[in-house]
């Protein structure tokens, strides 16, 4: 019962937290909206036991993450606000029917009953520190690894696309 | 098998992070010269390749086995793609190499994004578990991402990379939607099952996690609809990467507007990564289940043949008929994939040939119009014979290859994809695609007729080849026309190069 009222509220918060993400004019906005998405779905993790995904998604992406979105708004500047006009003018009724074709997609699949193959999780199903220690370390120890070359890609993708100057591509492009 | 790390699965990987990591070291420390990054990247691509020729030695044609948990494949099959991908991305390099020097210091950053996504290719088509292939695919995609935006003072080329980037980001989340789907459905996220982990079961000691293979082979599914929409959504995650069509809006923006000695590697590559991820998910994972998606992947083949080659003929930009025509040829290799495993030989042949193609016609495209620019219209190849005589033989050649003319790779290629679509059924496909293929010839032969039966303007450059593009340009011609007039070598290995 309690995890429904939970659900319910913090679904409403999350999709509120979306779209307000998207509409809002003013990037700060934007970004709060975010962060409201975020804490629902945190809420999301605790009502299925995993406290320390939870935690971490409070930490890493409701905090850090977004606290580096807004320093990355107030360098660009807060007072920039979002042009809304449309050089394609089919695009936003097209967008409110797809988005009513998603709903009733939705909506039907959601009434009809599928076969799943998921086990019942069993009491040792239980989202602690350690579970997810020894899941990461041991069963999916090379995807984490593999992180790290993202990460490689990231930095060496970034330095690449900032360090340029103007002037610094010769021959032909200048 | 217990905790079973095998270093030889991922040895390549280990090869090349190491020379990136090496190339960016120095390149901070020391600022050497670029022969000095190139040193590098050569030991980190020949130490690859080799390493994938042990891999291939150990595994080919055999059962196979899994590594890290049932995280990754060793068998025949990733070690073919990485007998493929990494001396591609040698290729890529040596043509490319102008435009690396071009870019200063910032070229460092360039040749360790190629390696990467060299090491991304291979991790992509040695997955085993599909939370891998989905970070394999990330690494790969983004490399790719920054690469198609590395020339900053062209719009275009920014354009470009921000097009691939958010279409992408897009894609990559459809293919992830697609694994949660598929994991409900199944209750497994490996595609072999996790070789390591063992619970009590009914009947003794079972694995703890079978696979989506495993289960189902032994599950009927009478309400299918969530396995449906997985199936769905993993397709049009990876026909994104190789271009099929629906998915294609994004690939004639980024083939004209990145940096034309990089683009061969943005095209052979995403084919190359994208059909092996493609094949083994769709032949292996869902063999079970390909009455159901064998009829979509032949739409899907279908529409791409006709819609690439139709707007292949309308195109006054070598790069952007070059990018519809790779939608046709999408097609033609989804083709192949309708057979299921039968086909998955004639896949490798096909996609292994195309790759060394269009890096190939990519290289001219970058000589002809510069290694940093995008547009390369049709014009600048009039009477291209009279003042480079090398560069219109790789052209015509590749073209040649192309349009399947027989002599060449493209017409052993586009045989045994067709045989392999009849053998199953598909004769309808064939018909259709062998009608696009005569109907293709036209926009292939046309670059010919412009390169030897044009006069050339007086105004017109004499294109300059340097001698590291000149001696990868000479290496794909040459493979196309040898493999193209001895396949049959080739064809008898690629049997052994089956996912098991």
């Amino acid at each position: 019962m309690v995890e429904t009222v939970l659900f319910f509220i913090f679904g409403i918060a999350a999709i509120f937290g979306a779209i307000s993400m998207v509409w809002a004019r003013n990037p700060v906005y934007s970004a709060l909206g975010l962060m409201l998405t975020m804490f629902s779905i945190a809420v999301f993790y605790v009502s299925n036991a995993g406290h320390f995904v939870a935690a971490v998604q409070v930490i890493v992406y409701a905090g850090a993450v977004m606290t580096l979105f807004l320093f990355v708004i107030m360098l660009i500047g807060v007072d920039k606000s979002e042009s809304r006009k449309d050089d394609l003018r089919f695009q936003r009724p097209a967008a409110v029917g797809l988005l009513g074709l998603l709903i009733a997609g939705v909506l039907i699949a959601g009434s009809a009953a599928w076969t799943t193959g998921t086990r019942q999780p069993g009491a040792d199903v239980n989202g602690t520190i350690e579970n997810v220690g020894d899941m990461l370390f041991r069963r999916w120890l090379l995807p984490f690894e593999i992180t790290a070359l993202l990460l490689i890609v990231a930095a060496a993708g970034a330095i690449a696309l900032a360090y340029f100057k103007p002037g610094d591509e010769e021959g032909d492009a200048a | 098998m217990v905790g079973n790390l095998d270093i030889l699965a991922i040895a390549p990987e280990i090869a090349l992070t190491a020379a990136v990591v090496v190339l960016l070291l120095v390149e901070v420390n020391f600022d050497p010269h670029p022969r000095v990054w190139g040193g590098i990247a050569g030991v980190g691509i020949v130490a690859a390749t080799v390493l994938s020729v042990f891999q291939w030695v150990e595994w080919s044609g055999g059962s196979g086995e899994l590594a890290f948990s049932g995280m990754i494949t060793g068998d025949g099959f990733s070690a073919m793609a990485g007998m493929v991908v990494f001396p591609l991305a040698g290729l890529s390099l040596m043509s490319g190499w102008r435009l690396v020097t071009e870019m200063r210091r910032r070229g460092a950053e360039m040749v360790s994004l190629l390696l990467l996504a060299a090491a991304g290719a291979h991790l992509m088509a040695a997955s085993a578990n599909l939370i891998m292939l989905f970070i394999a695919l990330e690494v790969f995609s983004i490399s790719l991402y920054v690469l198609a935006g590395f020339t900053r003072s062209r719009a275009d080329a920014d354009e470009a990379a921000l097009k691939y980037f958010l279409l992408g980001a897009f894609a990559s989340a459809v293919f992830l939607y697609g694994v949660a789907l598929l994991f409900a459905a199944t209750g497994s996220l490996s595609i072999y099952g996790d070789p390591t982990i063992y619970e009590a079961g009914a009947r003794g000691i079972i694995r703890a996690d079978a696979g989506i293979a495993a289960f189902l082979d032994s599950t009927i599914i009478l309400e299918p609809g969530l396995l449906l929409a997985g199936i769905a959504l993993l397709i049009v995650g990876l026909g994104f990467k190789v271009t099929a069509a629906p998915f294609h809006v994004w690939s004639p923006d980024v083939y004209q507007g990145a940096p034309g000695g990089i683009t061969g590697f943005l095209a052979a590559s995403a084919k190359v990564a994208g059909f092996a991820a493609l094949a083994r998910v769709l032949t292996v994972a869902l063999g079970a289940n390909i009455a159901d998606w064998a009829p979509a992947v032949a739409v899907i083949a279908a529409v791409s043949i006709v819609l690439g080659t139709l707007l292949a003929l309308a195109q006054t930009d070598i790069k952007l008929m070059l990018a519809y025509s790779s939608v046709a040829h999408a097609g033609f290799i989804l083709t192949s994939l309708v057979a299921g495993p039968a086909g998955v030989a004639g896949m490798w042949f096909y996609v292994a040939t195309y790759a060394v193609s269009v890096v190939a016609a990519f290289g001219v495209a970058a000589i002809v119009s510069g290694h940093t620019m995008g547009r390369s219209p049709l014009s600048s190849y009039e009477g291209l014979a009279r003042r480079s005589p090398f560069l219109a033989a790789v052209l015509g050649i590749t073209m040649l290859s192309m349009a399947g003319i027989p002599l060449t790779t493209g017409f052993v290629g586009k045989l045994a994809v067709f045989t392999a679509a009849a053998d199953a059924g598909y004769l309808w496909l064939v018909i259709l695609a062998l009608v696009a293929s005569v109907a293709g010839l036209y926009f292939y032969l046309r670059v010919i007729v412009l390169m030897y039966f044009r006069p050339t303007s007086d105004d017109a450059i004499t294109p300059r080849v340097d001698w590291s593009s000149g001696i990868a340009l000479g290496i794909a011609t040459l493979a196309t026309v040898l493999i193209g007039v001895v396949p049959w070598w080739l064809l008898n290995l690629l049997n052994d190069a089956l996912p098991f």
